[in-house]
């Protein structure tokens, strides 16, 4: 018995009926609450045990697609399919669904009396479904009808909160967005079609052989661009810092941590497994790509202070890191190094998972410290640690986690982000071959970006005296939402500690797109140790390194136990200088933390501070003062406005053809039918 | 280049720093008349010459007792010497007079002729600053003398740093306070979280009229009347202000450091 397949067919009736229970039971909001989001945690657990049995056990590469219903065509079936590369994105969809879920019981009750809750958790729990159907699609047909739900129930849960106005701008702009994507998407796939001559996914298998470069080239390009705007890509990724934060946190840290990775699934389904044989440029330019996106997200998220902006650039900048060892991985495919492309691919999904859990984990934490505060900007948080402890260990693994610091996951994907990358000098004589170490490179001027955004995340908000009032009345959350925040940073934990034993499950994936399973190849000493292959490939540990640093921290306290014994513990204030005490305005600020970078990196952010006092007798005794700073958002500026801008005046132009007359109407249907007649003749 | 002509220059001129403790401490300049002699057994019996002359109404003659001058409070301008007809009142040239008591800064009467000089540390704080004193300086109002000539001695003429003894930033690093001015109001509570700041054991040292007594500003509403009135003081170094030699005489007399010749007595 396939008990695994078994569970996800649970998952998702878990989804259906807890959909249905919300919506009956939305009149009773405490009630919908319970039911919705604690049969969206069961659905979770189940899909999350099926996706980890069906990889671990290896029975998910052996599995067939799956007819549910005929239809009234060939290509209008309902065929599910449930190979290693859905199971891993299941397992993924569903650890963080189950993990948000228990944290909204919590986090939703907030909405209560207010909202309605019953349709958040409806909502909630048909995306889930959404997103699990896109992943197991075994047909075009299929995906499709489930991109567009995802992207549909994605946009209903954007403008939950549509009283706010920047609310219903935000999600306008994500809808129209996603619709740009799906046309590209469906574009790419009729293509596709063209020479298949077949929508399911067996039969699109390969396709890329039958079609000609042209051909090929056209639809590559077309699938970039549709995943790439729903994974956020440099330049496609505007929407993103704009829909990520107004949404419920709840349903920021879906988005963030599994929504984006669609478009992952769909680039890695599409480029290894239907287009297949890629030439080099492909690789080389989902590599660039990505390293645009992963120096540009970090390095805008640096500027922001707003917490969950800050969160939603650092996802353009994951993802950037997971298209670069996509990108990679596709370069060694087309220069047929399997091996250094099942690592580079590893290295990807392995930071998919990663990115998952951990801004799961963060968002989830803006969401406490949002609903401790009552705001997102982060100038006036601060001494949430003392108000708040057990959130704030946990948003800090999180951003020990994202800074790529061991022992914990991060950590272990850039490594092996950095192993591929390295290793692929060597491997072509093309010109092309420079991309890897300047991608290595600006991986870790990222990796050292993200960390001093996180300093200023964790220290500005977290550490010091409260800069509001809000923020010194803040209380720890409710046990709910802290279970769901602490199960995303056990996975945390699991995936920096051993990735010997994660990585052995990702084999059949590996297996799967590049031929090649890298199985135990990775692991030394017993799965203490991992290791890249290749000549001069290194080996890490994170488990010793743990060790090596608790041990560490036991000298210290040996050497207080035995030398110490005498001395005498006494209790100070901090140290201020002799002031009349630290006020929370002598703190330092996020806008003051960043300045160094902001003019170190000037010329892309184009910063512009205006500095007004009003004195009587000498400018430092000003009567009163105002400070503006911002920095221009460039591709915004340069891109999106003047595009909209000739939208708006082409559509004005357009415009004169409605005449509001019956008459003018009647004379077009005659041009009309002349013109047809003209061009039938 | 400059780096080259610096290390030239310094390498031509050789070590600068003078040999005091171990050789003889440099003069004195001439106007500077050193220490005061109170000789009260020469003073004519009503005469109270002295007493109306001194700005700082450092000297008191209660009816029929000796003449009492307080060093602490006296800014060395020698009115009182010049006014005294008997030459009660001598300027003796020596550089040395801090102490470790206020009362020990109170000349006249026998026996107390002059300053009763420093005694050393005990010898468990001699143990800990005797080689390593880091001391944290606060100017609670000071006019910048007293600053000054603490900072000369970290000059390479005086080079502080040879005897272990450094000023530091911040309390938390230091041994002990180094205070000067008279201590305003706005700074007394400055001074009592700085030395609240200071681990234990600490020292207190303070220099110069004002700190020790508040110097010309005695009795203003304003001002404390020195550190005493907030800290507890361990060691006292009068002037208006202090040599720099009798800072360091300070210094070394409490870490019991003054090994030369001129240590003696």
């Amino acid at each position: 018995m396939d008990y695994p397949a078994i569970l996800l067919i649970v998952a998702a009736c878990a989804y259906v009926a807890g959909m249905a229970g919300a919506l009956l039971l939305r009149r009773v909001g405490r009630l919908a609450l319970s039911v919705g989001f604690g049969l969206a945690a069961v659905g979770g657990a189940c899909g999350f045990l099926s996706g980890v049995t069906s990889l671990a056990t290896g029975q998910a590469a052996a599995r067939g697609a799956v007819t549910f219903w005929s239809g009234p065509a060939p290509n209008l079936r309902l065929v599910i399919q449930a190979d290693p590369l859905s199971c891993f994105f299941v397992t993924i969809v569903s650890m963080l669904g189950a993990a948000i879920a228990i944290y909204s019981l919590g986090y939703s009750g907030a909405y209560l009396g207010r909202k309605s809750v019953g349709l958040l958790a409806a909502l909630y729990n048909a995306l889930l479904l959404a997103t699990t159907l896109t992943f197991v699609a075994g047909n075009v047909w299929v995906f499709l009808i489930a991109w567009e739900m995802m992207a549909l129930l994605a946009y209903g849960l954007v403008t939950f909160e549509h009283e706010d106005r920047e609310t219903r701008g935000a999600a306008v702009f994500y809808f129209i967005m996603s619709h740009i994507d799906a046309v590209c998407v469906m574009l790419g796939f009729l293509v596709l079609f063209q020479a298949a001559g077949d929508f399911s996914f067996d039969g699109l298998r390969g396709v890329g052989a039958k079609l000609s470069s042209g051909q090929r080239d056209t639809a590559f390009l077309l699938f970039v661009v549709g995943f790439g705007i729903k994974a956020g890509l440099v330049p496609l990724h505007v929407w993103l810092p704009v829909a990520h934060p107004v949404a419920p946190s709840n349903v920021s840290a879906l988005m963030s941590g599994v929504l984006i990775k669609t478009g992952i699934y769909g680039i890695a389904r599409v480029c290894f497994e239907f287009l297949g044989g890629p030439p080099l440029w492909w690789g080389a330019l989902l590599l660039a790509l990505g390293t645009v996106s992963a120096v540009l997200g970090v390095l805008y998220a640096l500027m922001e202070h707003d917490l969950k902006r800050l969160l939603a650039y650092h996802s353009i900048e994951n993802i950037g890191i997971i298209v670069m060892g996509l990108g990679a991985s596709l370069m060694f495919v087309s220069t047929g190094h399997p091996v250094l492309a099942a690592l580079a691919l590893a290295a990807a999904l392995y930071h998919t998972i990663n990115h998952a859990s951990f801004k799961g984990l963060l968002f989830l934490g803006a969401g406490s410290v949002l609903h401790a505060t009552h705001t997102r900007n982060m100038e006036e948080m601060g001494g949430l640690v003392k108000r708040m402890p057990q959130t704030a260990m946990l948003f800090l693994l999180g951003a020990v986690a994202i800074s790529a610091l061991p022992p914990l996951n991060g950590f272990v994907s850039e490594w092996l982000t950095y192993q591929a990358l390295l290793q692929g000098f060597g491997s072509t004589d093309s010109l092309l071959r420079l991309m890897f170490p300047v991608g290595g490179a600006m991986l870790a001027l990222t990796g050292a970006l993200a960390a001093a955004c996180f300093v200023k995340a964790f220290g500005i908000s977290f550490l010091a005296q409260p800069r509001s009032q809000a923020a010194e009345r803040a209380r720890e959350v409710p046990a709910s939402m802290r279970l769901g925040m602490a199960l995303l940073a056990i996975a945390c934990l699991f995936l920096g500690l051993f990735p010997t034993v994660f990585l052995g499950w990702l084999g059949p994936v590996m297996n799967q797109l590049t031929g090649e399973a890298l199985a135990g190849r990775l692991s030394l000493a017993g799965g203490w140790v991992l290791a890249a292959p290749g000549a001069n490939a290194g080996s890490v540990s994170t488990a010793a390194m743990t060790l090596f640093g608790l041990s560490f921290l036991l000298v210290p306290l040996f050497l207080r136990r035995m030398l110490g014994r005498r001395a005498k513990t006494v209790r100070g204030p901090t140290w201020d200088c002799g002031l009349q005490g630290l006020t929370p305005r002598m703190e330092y600020s996020a806008t003051g933390f960043s300045k160094p970078l902001r003019m170190i990196f000037k010329a892309l952010f184009r910063p512009h501070r205006e500095v007004q006092r009003e004195y009587e007798f000498s400018p430092y005794f000003a009567r009163s003062l105002r400070f503006e700073s911002h920095v221009e958002e460039v591709f915004e500026e340069r891109i999106y406005r003047p595009t909209r801008f000739w939208i708006l005046r082409v559509s004005r132009r357009v415009r004169a053809l409605q005449q509001g007359s019956l008459q003018v109407y009647l004379l077009y249907i005659f041009l009309t039918l002349l013109g047809l007649l003209l061009w039938a003749v | 280049m400059f780096i080259h002509d610096t290390i030239l220059n310094r390498l031509k001129r050789g070590c600068e720093t003078m040999d005091y403790p171990a050789g003889d401490a440099p003069a004195l300049p001439d106007r500077h008349g050193g220490g005061l002699r109170v000789e009260s057994a020469r003073c004519a019996a009503d005469c109270s010459a002295c007493v109306s002359v001194c700005p700082t109404e450092a000297i008191t003659r209660a009816s029929g007792q000796a003449v009492a001058l307080d060093l602490g409070r006296c800014l060395f301008c020698a009115e009182c010497v010049r006014a005294c007809p008997d030459r009660a009142i001598t300027q003796t040239g020596d550089h040395r007079l801090a102490a470790r008591l206020r009362e020990d800064l109170v000349l006249g009467g026998t026996g107390k002729e002059q300053v009763r000089l420093a005694a050393a540390l005990n010898e468990r704080l001699r143990g800990l600053f005797g080689r390593s004193l880091k001391l944290r300086q606060v100017s609670a109002g000071g006019c910048n003398a007293c600053e000054a000539d603490t900072n000369v001695l970290g000059t390479i003429g005086w080079d502080l740093g040879r005897f272990g003894i450094q000023f530091v930033a911040s309390p938390r690093h230091a041994d002990g306070l180094l205070i000067t001015g008279p201590v305003s109001k706005n700074m007394a509570l400055a001074l009592q979280k700085t030395y609240a700041a200071v681990p234990d054991p600490k020292i207190v040292i303070a220099v110069g009229a004002c700190a020790i007594a508040g110097g010309p500003f005695v009795g203003h509403s304003q001002v404390s009347d020195g550190a005493g009135a907030l800290v507890p003081v361990d060691l006292f170094v009068p002037g208006c202000p202090p040599h720099p030699l009798t800072i360091l005489d300070g210094l070394l007399r409490l870490l019991d450091r003054l090994g030369g010749p001129s240590g003696k007595g």
